[in-house]
């Protein structure tokens, strides 16, 4: 198992939500990225985000890991929820939010806001 | 033939051939992995060629998360997303026809 592997598996499994995407949360290179972060804004869910621009290789493994192809991609719990498309379809049924309650609890909105963490090329 | 007339088919050709040459490839294997799908369709979202909407309404879906749902999806369309011929995908699946 690679370095980044094991990085990769450890944010999914200890973050309550882990956004992959493309940029940053102040700044999204990808319209799909931007798309599935309002959405989780929206419902209010601690999001962690994650760049996966920086090294070609992040994305690779990330892909590897989940067998979904594209980014962004969003885990609750270490579960894949979906891309963008997903996300927005969950958050407009208001199913996003039960997911979130299920998972993490009841006052799952006051964990945090959303935060940055970056992955090291291994 | 008449200069105009002219012009206007070869426009109308034009713009016809850029959308189908995009779309058509990726209808063909939608449609072989769902051939009972009830709705099928791709649209080019910026007529670039590279950024597509799929609907695919399907008996196939049924029963299945939104995550399996896509995978098949995201599993015919394996080829073009590989190659980069599909740069942004978005996708809607359903199981049955909406009313």
């Amino acid at each position: 198992m690679s370095d980044l592997r094991s990085q990769i598996t450890e944010l999914i499994e200890s973050e309550p939500v882990t956004l992959f995407m493309k940029g940053t949360p102040s700044f999204a290179a990808c319209g799909n990225s931007q798309r599935a972060l309002a959405a989780l804004r929206a419902a209010g869910a601690p999001v962690t985000a994650v760049d996966i621009l920086p090294d070609p290789r992040f994305r690779q493994e990330l892909s590897a890991l989940s067998g979904w192809p594209t980014i962004p991609q969003v885990f609750v719990k270490g579960e894949l929820v979906g891309g963008a498309d997903i996300v927005e379809e969950l958050a407009e049924s208001g199913e996003l939010e039960r997911k979130l309650t299920d998972a993490l609890g009841p006052d799952y909105r006051d964990a945090h806001d959303v935060r940055v963490v970056e992955l090291s090329p291994a | 033939m008449t200069e105009s007339e002219q012009d206007r088919d070869s426009a109308a050709s034009l713009s016809g051939y850029d959308a189908a040459m995009a779309t058509e490839p990726l209808q063909a294997l939608l449609q072989q992995a769902f051939p009972d799908a009830t709705e099928l369709s791709v649209l080019d979202r910026t007529g670039g060629g590279d950024h597509f909407q799929v609907n695919v309404t399907s008996e196939r879906f049924e029963g299945l998360s939104l995550i399996d749902q896509h995978k098949l999806v995201y599993d015919a369309l394996a080829t073009p997303l590989a190659d980069g011929t599909i740069h942004e995908l978005r996708i809607k699946t359903k199981g049955q026809p909406s009313e």
